[in-house]
């Protein structure tokens, strides 16, 4: 048993440098960001450009690759063309990052890798494999809202867990890991760098303005990929934060964050057209509709 | 060219962090938390996701600066490391080697540190090497050394998040280690009990099950009162102690005075609450102790980790997993400064100066002779300048700005005959320097930082030093053999060979075996894992000893005239002087100015509102800064980050100095407080 995980890791691995192969040969791009392990055993993010390099890649530890990808691209001269190794949420978050113009579709590649069930378990992830599954088996996904300490947090009696939540936030010491680590946070000025809602110089952030702001900015773009939640070192569970946001968009909008490149968030889309995924309007939109002389 | 990734070390505080910086062209452009790092594991605190923002700053300095005047004047490296050797030598042929001083850095790499005392030794034949621990942990190496054999924290910093209870003393994790806080965190998720003792509700106190907020400088009565409690129920540990320690009786009899009741009447806390403490500490199956300055910058210093080590073994909560005794070090490299030998009175693996079989083997290694006394401490090199010590080689320390009373430092390094700064800003300090040689920031060169787990971890090289600066490795190599050294290393791998030869807890630590996770000491031989924790089977010194606390009340204490106490230390933003931080857009950002905290109460007696200017004074001096009105100062407490250079805190701190330890005292002095008015002058 042991030797055939062994043996599917091995395969999907080779798969992958074929892939990277082939596309520094074809020169389809410049460059393929992914996982270096050198002969030291160190394990770091890395542009491979030249063939021989490739020998180096590996495909663990987890290590999202979408928010260096964006940084890479974004200080590249024009018709710079990067290939980078992607997991479900890192494929999810490149969609969203291009949905938002931070990316140049035509100047990225996405060579899909799909996790393991382990990974799958330990991210709580519901979709832990990209659209286009270029090496590895696709692991079923998991419901967060099965996992013990995620119902603690999330369902269940408020004032428990409003007392749970101000328990943990109150510990964050406001390292901003949270913010830099999502790959999805990258608006310029930050809301969090605002003196109207986040007082400097003081720790523990606020909880209704840091945290919150956060968790809402976030809301419709969130794909789930808990590097918030991993970067943070006093272990507040940050994913939790957006799991039931995105419940409530996939259950009532059919939304989910990162999945059709061409679908707009239902915040962002017209608010007239929401008829069509089959809701009412009430009856005082109308009387909106003829002030605003529509 | 192009996009690289650097694996290296967090150049802040003493947890140290695994940091990957990103180099784009030359340039350190970005820092991401390292997932695979051993101790932070793909966290970092705001410092360390900043580290990348002062490596480029204009303000670096980049080449060798000459004092003509008031002004300084560039001039070549052939010329300025020639000069500074004439300089040296000059006055040791004058006044004699000991009249050279030599203040090396908690900043620095093991091996510029080695070689920075390894040169006064051999050169000046002089012991005057010391190093800013002196302002922070002294108390620490002296008093542990003596109850168990080792200075250092007992266990490692994943130790705590196994601990069953976590007695925090005076310190404020949350804001100074905070990785490390991480790990309390993780203990208390598992159900572990915080006890907090602080004279402010930091976050650690609001986050602690028990919060005690005795009397300023009164650890000991409270540490006494809690091991007579544990005494008179029996709750300690006797199997342990009769196996592994002596001078219960002694111990025994010197808290006998120290009843509850005694104890509570000098720290203010309620004899149940202390009983209740003691208890739990005792108790708990693994309990682990924590602290940091609030313990250690007394004028009872020493005492007061002595107190905390006594009560440690008399609950036999030492020498086991998820137990023990964590001094958190200040600076990155603050323990591997003092492991080096940067000290007056030990070289390299605390071997003693004074032990002739010990001088013997340096004076045979090194290839020349050796002084076997003891030299002067960094407060005492700095007072007796202009005096005994003529001239003074600094590298990387701003004794200016973290000094006690540092309006007389200023004085003392007017007074020298020659100054020389190795810095990479032109520090307070460096504006007093005859002669300013540019060094290397942790970016720019290879080398092992300890952290304060006693872990060798290696330091890689991301970008170049800016400018004709140098690295401090090259510039040492450079000055010691101008001074006739044979300092022809070519790398620093080579100088960490020579330390493992000369250390045995060394012994084992190789430049290629710190690749991954770095080696905790002891690491004895090539073979060797590390350790985890000390004091296994048996204490570095054989048995442990109990010593006795003898209990001095703060030197100074509020009166009349300055009814405040006024207490000193860090911001979650900033880093001790602040030349760094401050140079780093994202952290000057969240405080970009001195302030004070104030609290309400005496807001409103002082008619002071949030952001008014107030001015402290205390019998040393005053200052004029920012009030910040916050509860998390009791009444008639001020407290004051000493980050900012235009208002020092510690130009009003009291430098008396613990008699053992040669600690000078910044956490307790007496002060008044005014509101600043408009028309007052100055
Ligand atoms: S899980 Fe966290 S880091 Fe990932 S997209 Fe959501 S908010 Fe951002
Ligand atoms: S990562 Fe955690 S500690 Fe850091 S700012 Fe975010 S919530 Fe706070
Ligand atoms: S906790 Fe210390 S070592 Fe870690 S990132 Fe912060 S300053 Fe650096």
């Amino acid at each position: 048993m042991v030797v055939a995980v062994w043996s599917g890791k091995l395969i999907m691995l080779e798969k992958t440098k074929n892939i990277a192969k082939q596309i520094l040969e074809e020169k389809k791009a410049n460059g393929v960001l992914g996982l270096m392990k050198n002969q030291r055993d160190i394990v770091q993010p890395h542009v491979f450009k030249r063939l021989p390099e490739l020998d180096a890649l590996v495909l663990e530890p987890k290590w999202l690759l979408a928010k260096l990808s964006m940084s890479i691209l974004r200080s590249s001269p024009e018709g710079y063309r990067l290939a980078v190794l992607c997991r479900g949420c890192d494929e999810r978050a490149l969609i969203e990052l291009t949905k938002r113009n931070q990316i140049e579709k035509e100047n990225l590649l996405t060579i899909g890798i799909a996790c393991s069930q382990e990974q799958a378990a330990i991210c709580l992830c519901d979709r832990p494999y990209p659209a286009k599954v270029d090496a590895g088996e696709i692991a079923s996904g998991v419901d967060p809202f099965q996992d013990e300490r995620v119902r603690e947090f999330l369902i269940g009696n408020d004032k428990k867990r409003m007392e749970k939540w101000a328990n943990v936030l109150k510990r964050c010491i406001k390292c901003y890991g949270c913010r830099n680590s999502c790959p999805i946070c990258v608006c310029e000025p930050c809301k969090l760098e605002d003196d109207v809602w986040v007082q400097r110089g003081d720790v523990p952030a606020e909880m209704a303005t840091f945290h919150l702001i956060r968790a809402f900015h976030l809301s419709d773009t969130c794909v789930a990929c808990g590097a918030c939640q991993e970067a943070c070192p006093v272990n507040i569970p940050l994913l939790y934060l957006q799991l039931s946001m995105r419940k409530t968009l996939k259950e009532k909008y059919g939304y989910e964050a990162g999945l059709d490149p061409e679908k707009k968030s239902p915040i962002l889309s017209d608010f007239l057209k929401e008829p069509e995924t089959g809701r009412e309007y009430p009856e005082w939109i109308n009387s909106l509709r003829e002030k605003d002389g529509h | 060219m192009g996009t690289e990734f650097i694996k290296t070390i967090c150049p802040y505080c003493g947890t140290g962090c695994g940091l990957i910086i990103k180099v784009k062209d030359g340039v350190a452009v970005a820092t991401y938390p390292d997932r695979e790092h051993p101790v932070s594991r793909g966290s970092l605190c705001i410092k360390g996701w900043s580290a990348h923002e002062f490596i480029h700053h204009p303000d670096r300095l980049t080449s060798p600066l000459l004092r003509k005047g008031d002004t300084f004047q560039k001039i070549p490296w052939d010329e300025a490391i020639p000069m500074a050797a004439d300089k040296l030598r000059e006055t040791a042929a004058k006044y004699g080697g000991d009249a050279v001083g030599g203040l090396s850095s908690a900043k620095c790499t093991n091996e510029e540190n080695y070689l920075f005392q390894k040169l006064m030794r051999m050169v000046f034949k002089t012991n005057n090497v010391d190093h800013c621990a002196r302002l922070c942990h002294a108390p620490t190496t002296v008093a542990m050394a003596q109850t168990l054999g080792s200075g250092a924290m007992t266990n490692s910093i994943s130790d705590l998040a196994g601990a069953e209870c976590i007695f925090v003393i005076g310190s404020n994790a949350a804001e100074s280690h905070p990785i490390i806080m991480g790990e309390i965190y993780k203990a208390i998720d598992r159900g572990a009990t915080l006890i907090v003792v602080d004279l402010r509700k930091t976050a650690v106190v609001q986050n602690a099950k028990i919060h005690l907020p005795i009397n300023p400088g009164t650890d000991i009565p409270l540490l006494c009162g809690m091991m007579r409690h544990i005494i008179d129920e029996g709750l300690y540990d006797e199997e342990f102690v009769k196996a592994r320690m002596e001078g219960f009786e002694e111990l025994n009899e010197f808290i006998s005075a120290w009843t509850v009741e005694k104890a509570s009447g000098e720290c203010g806390i309620d004899p149940g609450l202390i009983k209740l403490v003691a208890e739990t500490y005792a108790k708990a199956k693994e309990s682990a102790i924590v602290y940091c300055m609030g313990i250690t910058q007394h004028a009872c210093g020493t005492a007061n980790v002595l107190a905390i080590c006594d009560l440690a073994m008399l609950c036999g909560h030492v020498g086991k997993e998820y137990s023990g005794i964590y001094p958190l070090r200040g600076q990155n490299n603050v323990q591997g400064a003092c492991d080096m030998g940067a000290l007056p009175n030990v070289y390299p693996g605390y071997q003693s100066v004074s032990d002739p079989a010990i001088r013997d083997k340096f004076q045979k290694a090194w290839g020349g002779e050796l002084s076997d006394k003891p030299g002067l401490t960094v407060t005492e090199i700095i007072g007796s300048a202009g005096k005994d010590i003529r001239a003074a080689y600094i590298m990387a320390e701003n004794p200016a700005l973290s000094d006690p009373d540092t309006s007389h430092v200023l004085e003392s390094l007017k007074a020298l005959d020659f100054l020389i700064v190795h810095d990479i800003f032109l520090t307070e300090t460096a504006r007093f320097a005859n002669l300013v040689l540019p060094g290397s920031c942790f970016a720019e060169k290879s080398g092992t930082f300890t952290n304060t787990e006693r872990r060798f971890q290696l330091l890689r090289k991301a970008v170049d030093p800016p400018g004709n600066a140098k690295e401090d490795f090259a510039i040492l190599c450079l000055l010691g053999s101008a001074l006739g050294l044979d300092f022809s290393y070519s790398h620093p791998g080579e100088v960490m060979e020579e330390i493992a030869s000369l250390v045995p807890a060394y012994g084992g630590i190789r430049f290629e075996r710190l690749e991954r996770g770095g080696l905790q000491w002891p690491c004895p031989d090539s073979d060797h894992p590390g350790t985890q924790y000390l004091h296994k089977d048996r204490f570095t010194r054989g048995r442990g000893l109990f010593v006795t606390p003898e209990y001095t009340p703060p030197k100074e204490l509020p009166d009349a005239d300055y009814p405040y106490y006024l207490s000193t230390g860090r911001m979650f933003a900033h880093y001790h002087t602040g030349t760094m931080t401050r140079r780093s857009p994202f952290l000057n950002r969240e405080a970009e100015e001195a302030y004070a905290e104030i609290n309400p109460e005496d807001a409103i007696h002082l008619n002071v509102k949030d952001g008014e200017k107030i001015k402290i004074t205390t019998r040393r001096g005053s200052i004029i800064t920012t009030a910040r009105i916050t509860k998390r100062v009791s009444r008639g407490c001020i407290f004051a980050p000493f980050h900012f250079a235009e208002a020092r805190a510690n130009m009003l701190t009291n430098p008396v100095l613990d008699p053992l330890s040669r600690i000078p005292e910044f956490k307790v002095c007496a002060a008044d407080v005014r509101k600043e008015s408009q028309d007052d002058e100055r």
